[in-house]
């Protein structure tokens, strides 16, 4: 037998050995003093032509080398992975920590106060209970004006007392009363959010919930313009859906801006095509909805946008109310709903998930 | 609106398909609710409540014909040659909810089916085919947005029509079969009798048209909209014919009206016009003109619109636009730069002041090529809300103990709220959505309740939920926070098993909660009828003097602060009071409660029975007026050792830790730091109304190392203390 066939031995045999025993065996099937293979070689050698066994000698006694080397490594190897006395299963389960869970909406809002934060907005909150001046009148929306159908009121059978001002009848339909409360309080310029829960008589349906949660914003300035609008909305939506998502701004109507517009990005399933996502479970948990999603997209309703607010330039009228000179001011107001952001961004089928407090539920999100 | 595409084709050849126009008129903000292809192809377009003109062929195809820069044909609205007939009279008896009322008389010639050309246009548009003149009038109310009324002659009493308020006790059967009470504040037209219809609402029963009607009389009115609005929301009575006359229709569209009903009616042979038709207007209307400033245009959009191009935009919809000549003081018209004159058309009626023509300029390329810029900051800012922050502490803290956050609706079922209301009834809404819904919460408890137990149903065993919220009374809202917890007290694990919890994983959690806000609080026994008895306790804290006078004085804080609140005592105030025993006295104030739900109140929203619930409700609002406000100081840290000496006391079964602790502090030196029990034990050994109480009690001094015989010396003098006060025996 030759050296190299017999490297090539050891390497296989090496390859194949598992145990700390089997590394053993190895020694000495090659190194034993009597009958080791190696060791054989070498008497070999011993007998080869006088002219070969300089270098016969020289390759054999590298090859015993080599070997030693490696079997010297891999038996330390093997002893390091004994276990010690004191061992535990790593594996086991770990001690979960008692951590509770933020709601989703809390997450989603912290989110957003967070961005304006960084725009150099202002947090304000307002109350729940409202009078109909501020929720309404001073809003351009006096008696009989038919906007209001556009937000049913849940009224208050008797007034409550309020902190902030006259008796309240009615709970408020939007946070854009705090436009309305503010500036009467504070002079311009104003710059702020104020987020906070909102009430409309609608029954509960996938989208629909009698509660939720609204972010007004409101900046009031001597050169306030509906470009200043654009821009801020656009880089909100990016920043809460992400810079490779299209968004369109359009005009819309709301008594208490001139101009009004609202803000869709592109559809979020079906990657603004408006065709039916090839996965069709994230369309719609609605088997006649999934239905007529088949060939369009149903979230979008084939038209490749979703909308995300709504916006405008605050109506003179308002400026009025609150004792602004509307010719020396322009500002802009949005109100979101939290909870539609939150069915956009993270595919909640129901929105009423979010009131239904379903641990299995709230636990999906992180803390 | 549903808008037949062929119509809209019929006045604007628009170069697109529905799909095109539908994107294009989408833009301009008409909302497209659906398409509808096939042979008869519709848009329906969500028309917002600003633009009653559009809810009609004409007013969309004028949006169109100004998209596409093609113009508009209008259809025939020739008044066709009338025969002669005796004279109707109209009398306007209020001119102030009807200022125009238009009448012409027809000559009934065919009550039957409509061509089917009409009725297919008809049914596109979402309206079932009745007869030929019904279907003529709901014709030109979807083509013109102007609904008109038509009523039987010989079923009038008399042919003199008078638009007047109900009187008193006046009834009618409408339209629709239905016996109804007028009120006075509402508008009828009335024959020389009584009521024949509810001006722009619905026509009466008695007086419609059928296939005896021999000579009709067709109205074509305005109605002043907020009243006609209440009449109709008093009534419970939305028509189309309603719903476009409360947002506003055009006043000059009523004679326009009857001419086109007349012409169509002519053309399809089954009216002809009798006599000369009547047109009321007492005070006829000037049309508005208003000022537009270009500058003003630039400084509301953020973007430069070309002189020229202002007529452009705003001539194909309809408004008549004159530059304003250069007059006056020349300082007067300085960087105001070009103005025009705007004359309104009567048909929109949205449009009243200057801001509403820059919104018709803005939406003309539907904000497309506007810029998206950012505004200037130009101020500092105040701080944010404290009470947001405070929030987020909130949060926070219950969250790392293990509770995860609910929120849950504000207005609950009366008798789920009922307990927890005290004797007062909570507030309730007028118009609740159900009884489910009924009353503001008094509360958080029942929702967070009702929230557990739905997770209870759900096969869910170890619950901890909590919110922050408003609770309301008679006397306002007032923000709060609240948890429960039934289950585990701790995480379960494979090493052991999980003790279940117990009131003091809640105690545990409100004192960190509190802590963390600044303030120490105490629990003492207390009764409530939704607690357990005997396992339930107040969560005070003493109050100095200063925090107690702390007025109402919101206008000094900080300028966010829209809720009024109490003035906050510095934190130096509140910090560690050494005697515990007269915190729950006079001069503390109990900012919430903890306790186990009482098993009836369970078991009526549906708890599992034998299981217990713990919660908490704490006034978050008056806990913010006690937040200390000063800056926290740092302690430096303790440069001498401290000794430790563990004491283990019999004493009465019934008698609080804290008045041991209490008697512990009074009686020891100032170098005792900390006292905390560490063992409590019931059972062998000790005698029945008695329980062992061990606990362990640090001394340190700031300033030497103390002594071993001083430590004993105290201990003695607390010991003793402990038996004159409480009875204890030492162990």
């Amino acid at each position: 037998m030759n050296v190299a066939s017999l490297q090539q031995q050891f390497t296989s045999d090496l390859a194949g050995a598992a145990s700390e025993a089997d590394l053993r065996a190895l020694r000495d099937k090659y190194l034993a003093r009597k009958g080791g293979l190696v060791s054989n070689l070498l008497k070999d050698v011993a007998s080869a032509p006088a002219e070969q066994r300089p270098v016969l000698g020289r390759q054999a006694n590298e090859l015993k080398q080599h070997i030693d080397t490696q079997l010297t490594e891999r038996l330390a190897q093997a002893a390091a992975r004994k276990p010690a006395a004191d061992a535990i299963d790593v594996t086991l389960a770990g001690r979960a920590p008692f951590i509770g869970h933020r709601h989703p909406l809390t997450l989603l809002r912290d989110r957003i106060e967070s961005f304006f934060l960084r725009q150099g907005f202002l947090i304000v909150e307002g109350p729940e209970l409202e009078d109909d001046y501020h929720n309404f009148e001073a809003l351009n929306m006096p008696a009989e004006h038919p906007a209001r159908d556009m937000q049913d009121t849940l009224y208050l059978a008797s007034p409550v007392t309020s902190a902030v001002g006259s008796p309240a009848t009615l709970l408020r339909t939007h946070t854009s009363g705090m436009q309305v409360r503010y500036m009467e309080r504070f002079p311009p310029p104003v710059r702020l959010i104020a987020p906070g829960r909102v009430y409309r008589r609608d029954n509960l349906d996938l989208t629909h919930t009698p509660m939720f949660t609204q972010v007004e914003g409101l900046v009031v300035g001597e050169n306030v313009t509906l470009a200043d609008l654009k821009g801020t909305l656009e880089t909100f939506a990016h920043d809460l859906f992400g810079p490779e998502r299209r968004t369109r701004f359009r005009p819309s109507f709301f008594p208490y801006t001139e101009p009004s517009g609202e803000l869709d990005i592109s559809c979020g399933v079906c990657g603004g095509t408006g065709r039916a996502p090839a996965d069709a479970r994230s369309v719609s948990p609605k088997p006649a909805e999934r239905q007529a999603g088949e060939g369009g997209c149903a979230m979008c309703k084939q038209t490749g946008w979703v909308e995300v607010l709504g916006s405008g330039m605050v109506h003179p009228a308002v400026f009025e109310a609150v004792g602004y000179d509307p010719e020396r001011y322009t500002g802009f107001a949005f109100g979101v709903g939290i909870e539609r952001l939150a069915l956009l961004k993270w595919g909640v089928e129901d929105i009423r998930l979010f009131y239904e407090n379903d641990l299995r539920f709230l636990e999906q999100f992180p803390l | 609106m549903r808008l037949p595409y062929h119509w809209l084709r019929e006045l604007v050849s628009v170069p697109a398909d529905p799909e095109g126009v539908a994107a294009t008129l989408g833009l301009r903000g008409f909302e497209v609710a659906s398409i509808e292809q096939g042979a008869q192809p519709v848009i329906d377009f969500e028309v917002t409540a600003n633009r009653p003109d559009c809810l009609s062929v004409i007013g969309l195809a004028r949006e169109a014909s100004a998209a596409y820069a093609l113009p508009l044909t209008l259809p025939d609205r020739t008044l066709p040659p009338a025969d002669d007939a005796k004279p109707l009279e109209v009398v306007i008896e209020d001119a102030e909810l009807c200022p125009r009322y238009c009448a012409q008389m027809f000559e009934v010639r065919s009550l039957g089916a409509s061509p089917a050309w009409l009725r297919d246009r008809l049914e596109a548009a979402g309206v079932r085919s009745i007869n030929a003149i019904v279907d003529v009038t709901n014709y030109v109310m979807i083509e013109m947005g102007h609904p008109t009324h038509a009523f039987d002659l010989a079923r009038l009493n008399g042919a003199t029509l008078r638009i007047r308020r109900a009187k008193p006790g006046e009834r009618i059967r409408t339209l629709d079969g239905l016996e109804r009470a007028l009120e006075p504040d509402m508008l009828v037209i009335a024959d020389a009798e009584r009521a024949q219809a509810i001006g722009g609402v619905m026509g009466g029963a008695d007086s419609e048209i059928g296939s005896g009607t021999r000579v009709m009389v067709l109205e074509s009115a305005y109605f002043k909209p907020s009243s006609l609005r209440r009449t109709s929301k008093d009534l419970g009575l939305k028509t189309e014919a309603s719903t476009r006359f409360e947002r506003g229709a055009d006043i000059n569209a009523a004679p326009a009206a009857i001419a086109r009903a007349a012409a169509l009616l002519h053309q399809i042979g089954a009216a002809h016009p009798l006599g000369a038709m009547i047109d009321r207007y007492p005070a006829p209307k000037p049309p508005l003109t208003l000022t537009l400033r270009g500058a003003r245009i630039a400084r509301v959009l953020g973007e430069t619109v070309e002189d020229a191009d202002v007529p452009k935009i705003l001539g194909p919809l309809g408004f008549e636009v004159k530059p304003v000549e250069a007059r006056g003081p020349r300082s007067e018209v300085r960087n105001e730069g070009t103005s025009w004159n705007v004359t309104i058309p009567s048909f929109r009626v949205d449009v009243v002041r200057e801001i509403d023509l820059i919104e018709e300029v803005a939406r003309h390329d539907g904000y497309v090529g506007l810029p998206g810029t950012f505004p200037t900051l130009t101020a500092p800012q105040p701080p944010p809300d404290p009470r947001m922050l405070r929030d987020r502490t909130i949060k926070q803290v219950l969250i790392a103990c293990g509770m995860s956050e609910a929120m849950t609706f504000a207005f609950v079922e009366r008798e789920a709220a009922a307990p927890f209301a005290g004797s007062v009834e909570p507030p309730a809404l007028k118009n609740p959505l159900s009884e489910k819904y009924a009353v503001l919460r008094p509360s958080l408890l029942p929702g967070l309740i009702d929230a557990a137990a739905y997770n209870r149903r759900r096969e869910r065993r170890d619950i901890r939920l909590f919110e922050t919220g408003a609770r309301f009374t008679r006397d306002g809202e007032n923000r709060a926070v609240a948890g429960v917890w039934t289950g585990a007290g701790g995480s379960s694990h494979w090493s052991g098993a999980a003790r279940a919890a117990d009131f003091f994983d809640v105690k545990g959690a409100v004192e960190a909660l509190c802590r963390t806000l600044g303030i120490e609080v105490t629990v003492s026994a207390a009764m409530r009828p939704y607690f357990v008895e005997g396992r339930a306790g107040d969560v005070h804290v003493r109050l100095n003097t200063e925090a107690t006078a702390g007025g109402h004085d919101s206008a000094a804080r900080g300028q966010n602060h829209l809720v009024a609140s109490g003035s906050p005592p510095s934190r130096e105030a509140l910090r560690g009071d050494r005697d515990e025993a007269r915190r729950a006295e006079s001069g503390s104030r109990i900012l919430g409660e903890i306790g186990q739900i009482a098993p009836a109140i369970l078991a009526a929203r549906g708890f599992p029975p034998n299981e217990e619930l713990f919660a908490f409700e704490l006034d978050v609002d008056a806990i913010a007026a006690l937040q200390p406000t000063g800056d926290l100081r740092a302690e430096s840290l303790p440069r001498f050792p401290s000794i430790v000496r563990d004491v283990s006391i019999l004493v009465a079964a019934i008698l609080p830790a804290a008045s041991v602790r209490g008697t512990i502090r009074s009686s020891a030196p100032d170098t005792l730091v900390d006292v905390t029990e560490f063992d409590r034990y019931l059972g062998k050994g000790v005698p029945d109304d008695r329980v062992s109480l061990s606990l362990r009690l640090t001394f340190r001094s700031p300033d030497r190392t103390l002594t071993d015989a001083e430590v004993d010396q105290a201990m003695d003098r607390i010991v003793a203390a402990l038996v004159s006060a409480h009875g204890a025996i030492r162990r």
